[in-house]
């Protein structure tokens, strides 16, 4: 095996690889966050910012390639993680309890895998409601582009996606709580003063980025905006 | 010793061997002293049962002073019991109430294969060790104790991590079974020594990949092994563990 094949596969790789991804997917789903905040600005903002994006030509496919592959590695290294905790414990215990005091098990770390299958399978549908999607167009200064506006419009205004986007929203705060966290652990990037301090502030930033996913379907939904 | 006595309902994991199913198996002892450590219950149970006749509870245990790291029970699902820092051996029975009822298992892991009732087979953590735990030195006369100079901040903490006495109860609290722990400590300590530095990037890279020959699963970051620990073992070491596999990636082949 070369090198980078054998560090990869070994447990400290893969959790380096894990965080590394997951580092990634949430640095992406921050600038998607900010992106979205054009809605707010009216359709000749949110339109034109979506244009400007599907300009970039090449680029942008280099980084749908990158989010893509990050994506599915990151996806199949959490399931390849719990099928390995299956095996290494096939005689369950009677009764298990958390002890406790540092110990970091929570609803939101002892879903993830849960949490994470939820997320990859609402990301094929999201992608063929909003990416795949043959929008209207709109013309805004005299070029034609794709009406994003109308779409994301017309999609909240439907009671059933508003409360699926929330609860998915919900279940990636989740995701986070424990993931933001755990990356730095992951990537060595802890020390005993700085895992409260790190812990607190992966909460704060979960409750940010679905508090703001949220936002904007509720907004269009009850008409905010 | 206190006059008082309480009554503990006992559920013991009977398993006769390796390929016998076991069960739980319920025992009341009613007249148990508080001031009796949860393995002076256990041996006052198999007081009773050997003069009964019956087989008594097999179970792990030396120094009984929290030194050696032989106990290793399941309370309630909890490696070591309920007290934090704590090794089975030196939880008191006063930590309990008349009426309670205990659950008892051994540790659970497939790189701990069971041998009898609580005991099962910890030579995975030895070979983990072997693996690159240690320092080689020329023997001869004694080195003097003190002619290596190690700034404060770094002996105290190998000190803290040197603390590990082998237990195996982070892996038998983990939910994965990671062995991430025991041997990111061992790890941590000898790369805070300069007596490490020699082998430090071949010990990092062989003891992570004999946890994962062991059948030890991967870390997913819980902390149930710092929850657990007698030794109070920090994940940093765990942390430490990865930022050295990391400079040693010139070792790895
Ligand atoms: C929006 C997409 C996602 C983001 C932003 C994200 C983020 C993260 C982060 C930051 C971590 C912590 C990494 C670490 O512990 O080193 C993590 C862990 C994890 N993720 Fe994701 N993730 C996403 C999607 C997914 C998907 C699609 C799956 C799976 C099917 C998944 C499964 C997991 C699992 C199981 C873990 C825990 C790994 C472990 O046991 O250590 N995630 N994620
Ligand atoms: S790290 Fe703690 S729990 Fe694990 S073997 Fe060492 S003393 Fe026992
Ligand atoms: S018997 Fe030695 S630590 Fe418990």
């Amino acid at each position: 095996m070369s090198k980078a094949a054998t560090f990869l596969n070994s447990q400290v790789g893969r959790k380096i690889a894990t965080g590394v991804t997951g580092f990634g997917l949430v640095l992406f789903i921050i600038v998607h966050l900010l992106g979205n905040l054009a809605y707010f600005a009216g359709a000749e903002a949110i339109n034109t910012y979506s244009h400007t994006l599907h300009q970039l030509g090449p680029l942008l496919w280099i980084v749908r390639l990158g989010l893509l592959l990050f994506f599915v590695y990151h996806a199949w290294l959490g399931i390849s993680i719990w099928l390995e905790r299956r095996k290494a414990r096939p005689d369950k215990y009677e009764m298990y309890a958390s002890r406790g005091g540092a110990s970091r098990q929570s609803w939101s770390s002892s879903s993830m895998i849960l949490t994470g299958i939820l997320l990859l399978l609402f990301v094929i549908t999201h992608l063929n409601t909003f990416a795949f999607h043959d929008f209207e167009k709109a013309i805004h200064g005299g070029v034609e582009m794709h009406d994003v506006h109308a779409r994301l419009s017309e999609v909240f205004a439907q009671p059933i996606y508003t409360i699926y986007y929330v609860v998915i929203m919900v279940l990636l705060g989740m995701h986070l709580r424990h993931g933001v966290w755990s990356a730095f652990q992951s990537l060595g990037w802890m020390s005993s003063k700085t895992n409260p301090i790190i812990y607190s502030i992966a909460f704060v930033l979960a409750l940010i980025i679905a508090a703001g996913f949220i936002g904007l379907p509720l907004s269009i939904y009850f008409e905010l905006v | 010793m206190s006059d008082q006595t309480m009554t503990i309902h006992l559920k013991i994991w009977r398993q006769k061997d390796k390929n016998s199913p076991g069960k739980l198996v319920d025992y009341t002892v009613d007249d148990a002293n508080p001031d009796m450590s949860f393995l002076e219950l256990l041996d006052w149970l198999n007081e009773r049962l050997m003069n009964e006749g019956r087989e008594p509870v097999e179970f792990d245990h030396d120094c009984r002073e929290g030194i050696c790291g032989s106990c290793n029970l399941v309370l309630n699902g909890m490696a070591h019991g309920p007290m934090q820092g704590t090794a089975v051996c030196q939880l008191h029975m006063r930590k309990y109430k008349d009426g309670d009822t205990i659950v008892v298992e051994p540790w659970r892991a497939r790189a701990f294969p069971h041998i009898k009732d609580l005991v099962v087979d910890r030579s995975a953590l030895d070979r983990i060790m072997a693996a690159g735990g240690y320092i080689s030195v020329n023997t001869g006369a004694p080195a003097d104790a003190n002619a290596i100079p190690i700034n404060k901040y770094d002996a105290d903490l190998a000190f803290d991590y040197a603390a590990c006495i082998g237990c195996g109860a982070c892996v038998a609290a983990c939910p994965n079974s990671s062995a991430s722990l025991f041997t990111g400590a061992k790890i941590a300590q000898l790369a805070h020594l300069p007596q490490g530095h020699p082998e430090r990037k071949k010990r990092v890279v062989s003891m992570v990949d004999k946890m994962a020959d062991e059948g030890f699963g991967d870390c997913s970051n819980y902390a149930e092994c710092e929850a657990v620990c007698p030794a109070e073992i920090s994940i940093t070491s765990i942390a430490e563990m990865r930022r050295e596999y990391f400079k040693a990636l010139s070792e790895i082949e």
